[in-house]
C-alpha cells in the first residue's frame, strides 16, 4: 500500500457522498456473502452431503443463518479496513494511506476494524450520523478517498493482480465457474464416452436423402423446394411489412427527432420500451401465440416473424436516425420548411440507405428464423425439418440442413453484395 | 425604419450557462454588406442563428421590416423564413441527395406541403432551378450527388438554394471557413454580386479581417457576445485589431 502513498497530488477533494460510502460497504458484504454461498455449495458437493429436508441440501440450521450473516458481515468489514476491496473500486474509492509507514498503517486499519463494530455494525449509526467523516474513520484516522483520475496519477499504480479488489475479482471469478460447472452438469468423461452413440445421426447426416427434394411426400403433402420457397416468402412478407412499420415507427424513437417538449419525450420513451420488449420476446413465442390465434401454418410464422421484425428493424432504424448529420435540418428549417418536410428533405435522405441495408440483413435473420418458427408450428421448411426428426429420418434431415444452408449461403451471399453497393 | 434591427438581444444556453449573447442591438439598411468579425466563440453564429430563429433568444427582440420575428408564432415564422436565405460553414447539404434535390429544398417555404412531400415540385421551380445553378455555373452537376462535390462547389449549391428563396436578407455563417482562399473569394464575390445586383442585405460573419475589409460595407466585431466595434471597415487600425482578436494577434493576409 505505500506506493499508493504518492499516487496523487494531493488536492482539496469534495466529500464522498453518502450513498457511495453505503454502496461499496454493501457490494462488499454481498460478495461475501455470494462466496460463503459458493464454498457451502462446492463442500456440500465434494464432501458431505446432509439431506435435512426432502427439497433441499443446503438447508441451514435455525441459527445457521444469522451466523453466516454476521460472518459475512465481519469479513466485509475486514476487507474494507485492510485494503482496497472490490466494493471501493466499483464506487471510485480508495483508503487514503500518504506518509505512514507500515506499522502505523497496520495499527490505522486494526483501529478501522474495530471502530466498525460500533460506527457500522448498530445499523451504521455512526455513518449517519457523521456521513462526511464516519466515527469509524474518526476514530482510527483512516479516511476513504476518491479514486485518483488518471490525469493525476505521478506514479504507476500497482499491478491490478497485485492489488485486493484484484484478486477479489479473481477469487469471484474462480468460484464462479467452478460453481458453474457443476450448476451446468458438465461433465467430460460423458462426452468422450458417449462420442460413438450418435453414430447413425452422422451416417443419415452425411448421406442426405434428396428423393423428396421437387416431388412431394405424400404424407406431408409437400417438397423440400416447396417447402422452402414458402419459407423464402415467409421471410419476405414479414420483412417487407415490418420495415414498413419500423420506418414509421423509427421516427417516434428517436431522440433527435423528438426532443424538445415533453410530450415529444414521453413518445420517444414509450415507442422505444415498446420496441425493447417485443424484441425481447423471441420470433418462436409469437410463433406459439399466432399458431393458436391464427392457426397452424407459414400464416402464424409469417406473422411472428413480423412483430419481431418491427421491433428489432425500429430499433436499428431508430438509432440511425439519431447519428445523422443535423446540419442540412437547421438548413431546410432557414428556408421556411415545416417539421414534416425537415424530416423528409433532411432526414429521410440521410437514412435511407443504411435502412435498406439493415432491412436486407433483417430478410437474411428472417430466412433463417422461419425454419425454427416452425417447431411450433409455423410452417414453412421447419415442418418437414421437425417431421423427419421425429420420425428419425436422419438421412432426409441432413437433405433438409444441405438445402437450408445453401439457400443460407447464397442470400448471405447476395445481401451482403448489394448492402456494400447502397452504403 | 431599418430593414432589420436587433433590440438588446441575449442567449444564455441553459446547459453550461454560457452568456452566448450579452445585450447586443444594431439595425441594418437594405442593400448594405454588413460583416460581423470576432474569434470562434464571440457569438456570431449564435447572432444569425437568432434573427432566424433557428435558436430561440433568451430575450430581446428581432424586427425585420417593422415585423417582430421573435414574437411570431411557428406557422407564421417559417412565412417569414422564406424570404431569409441562409449559408452555412459546413454547407449543410443533404450528402446523400443530388444537387437538384438540394437546391430545390430552398422553395419547401412556397411550395404546399402535400406536393413536397411526393417530391412534386411545379415546373417554375424546376425552371428556377435550373437558373440558380447556371448563375453559380453547376449546371452540369444537376444531377450528380451532392457529396462527390468539391467544398467550393458544394457552397455554390448552397448559395443556389438561397437563391431558389428569392431572399431579401441573406444570413451566411462563416461561409468560407472550411474553403481555400481562391475558392473563398469566388464564393464571397457571388454573395457581392447578390448584393448589388439582387438588393439582398447580406449579414456575414467572416474569420479574416481582410476579407472583412474587401467585402464588407459595414463591420461589426463581437467580443464574448459584446459588440465592440460597429463602423466602417477603414476605421479598424492595429489599436482596434489587437482590442478584437487579443493581443496576441497577427494580422493574416487572404488576397
Amino acid at each position: 500500500m505505500e506506493r499508493k502513498q504518492s499516487r496523487s497530488r494531493s488536492a482539496e477533494q469534495p466529500p464522498i457522498p453518502l450513498t457511495a460510502r453505503v454502496l461499496s460497504f454493501f457490494l462488499d458484504w454481498s460478495i461475501w456473502g455470494y462466496i460463503a454461498y459458493g464454498t457451502v455449495y462446492l463442500l456440500n458437493h465434494y464432501w458431505y452431503v446432509a439431506y435435512i429436508d426432502w427439497y433441499g441440501r443446503l438447508t441451514l440450521p435455525w441459527w445457521g443463518w444469522p451466523v453466516v450473516v454476521i460472518a459475512t458481515f465481519e469479513l466485509a468489514l475486514l476487507s474494507h479496513s485492510f485494503g482496497h476491496s472490490l466494493g471501493m473500486r466499483a464506487m471510485g474509492l480508495m483508503p487514503a494511506a500518504e506518509g505512514l509507514d507500515r506499522p502505523a498503517l497496520r495499527k490505522r486499519r486494526l483501529r478501522h476494524f474495530l471502530a466498525s463494530h460500533i460506527s457500522i455494525m448498530p445499523l451504521g449509526i455512526g455513518v449517519w450520523a457523521s456521513p462526511s467523516e464516519p466515527w469509524h474513520e474518526r476514530l482510527s484516522g483512516l479516511r476513504l478517498v476518491r479514486l485518483p483520475q488518471r490525469e493525476e496519477w505521478i506514479t504507476p499504480p500497482p499491478r491490478w493482480y497485485r492489488t485486493e479488489w484484484g484478486i477479489m475479482t479473481l477469487a469471484i471469478l474462480g468460484l464462479t465457474v467452478t460453481l458453474g460447472w457443476h450448476v451446468t452438469g458438465i461433465h467430460l468423461r460423458v462426452l468422450i464416452a458417449g462420442a460413438a452413440r450418435p453414430a447413425r445421426l452422422w451416417q443419415g447426416l452425411t448421406h442426405p436423402d434428396f428423393t423428396f427434394l421437387i416431388y412431394s411426400d405424400p404424407w406431408l403433402n409437400d417438397s423440400i423446394v416447396g417447402a422452402l420457397i414458402e419459407s423464402i416468402f415467409m421471410a419476405l412478407l414479414a420483412t417487407i411489412f415490418g420495415a414498413g412499420i419500423a420506418f414509421v415507427l423509427s421516427f417516434f424513437g428517436a431522440r433527435n427527432i423528438m426532443a424538445g417538449s415533453l410530450p415529444g419525450l414521453i413518445v420517444y420513451g414509450l415507442t422505444r420500451g415498446v420496441f425493447n420488449i417485443f424484441r425481447s420476446i423471441e420470433s418462436i413465442l409469437w410463433a406459439l401465440i399466432f399458431a393458436v390465434w391464427v392457426g397452424w401454418g407459414p400464416f402464424a410464422g409469417t406473422l411472428a416473424l413480423f412483430i419481431h421484425t418491427i421491433a428489432a428493424l425500429g430499433k436499428l432504424y431508430s438509432e440511425q436516425t439519431e447519428h445523422i448529420d443535423p446540419g442540412p435540418l437547421e438548413a431546410i428549417a432557414a428556408t421556411g420548411g415545416s417539421r414534416i418536410e425537415v424530416i423528409r428533405y433532411g432526414v429521410v435522405p440521410q437514412i435511407v440507405p443504411p435502412f435498406l441495408a439493415f432491412t436486407l440483413y433483417r430478410w437474411d435473420i428472417n430466412v433463417r428464423m422461419a425454419t425454427v418458427v416452425a417447431l411450433v408450428g409455423g410452417g414453412g421448411i421447419g415442418r418437414l425439418f421437425f417431421y423427419y426428426k421425429d420420425q428419425l429420418d436422419w438421412a432426409k434431415v441432413g437433405a433438409i440442413i444441405v438445402a437450408i444452408g445453401l439457400v443460407v449461403w447464397l442470400l448471405d451471399y447476395i445481401s451482403g453484395r448489394v448492402r456494400e453497393k447502397i452504403v | 425604419m431599418p430593414h432589420l434591427a436587433i433590440d438588446h438581444l441575449t442567449k444564455i444556453y441553459e446547459r453550461g450557462k454560457v452568456l452566448a449573447l450579452d445585450d447586443v442591438s444594431f439595425s441594418v439598411d437594405k442593400g448594405e454588406f454588413l460583416v460581423l468579425i470576432g474569434l470562434s466563440g464571440s457569438g456570431k453564429s449564435t447572432l444569425l442563428r437568432c434573427i432566424n430563429r433557428l435558436i430561440e433568444p433568451t430575450s430581446g427582440r428581432v424586427f425585420l421590416d417593422g415585423t417582430e420575428l421573435t414574437a411570431l408564432p411557428q406557422r407564421e415564422l417559417r412565412r417569414w423564413r422564406r424570404k431569409i436565405g441562409m449559408i452555412f460553414q459546413q454547407f449543410n447539404l443533404v450528402k446523400r441527395s443530388t444537387v437538384l434535390a438540394n437546391v430545390l429544398a430552398g422553395r419547401l417555404g412556397y411550395v404546399p406541403t402535400a406536393r413536397t412531400l411526393l417530391g412534386r415540385f411545379p415546373r417554375e421551380d424546376l425552371e428556377r432551378a435550373r437558373r440558380a445553378l447556371e448563375r453559380v455555373g453547376l449546371l452540369e452537376k444537376m444531377f450528380v450527388r451532392a457529396d462527390q462535390l468539391s467544398g467550393g462547389q458544394q457552397q455554390r449549391v448552397g448559395i443556389a438554394r438561397a437563391l431558389m428563396q428569392e431572399p431579401e436578407l441573406l444570413l451566411a455563417d462563416e461561409p468560407v471557413s472550411a474553403l481555400d482562399p481562391a475558392t473563398s473569394h469566388s464564393i464571397l464575390k457571388y454573395l457581392e454580386q447578390m448584393n448589388r445586383q439582387d438588393g439582398v442585405t447580406v449579414l456575414c460573419a467572416l474569420h479574416f479581417l481582410s476579407l472583412a475589409r474587401r467585402y464588407g460595407t459595414r463591420i461589426i466585431a463581437l467580443k464574448g457576445g459584446r459588440i465592440v466595434f460597429e463602423g466602417s471597415p477603414s476605421e479598424i487600425d492595429d489599436a482596434k485589431f489587437k482590442e478584437i482578436y487579443g493581443e496576441e494577434a497577427e494580422q493574416v493576409e487572404v488576397r
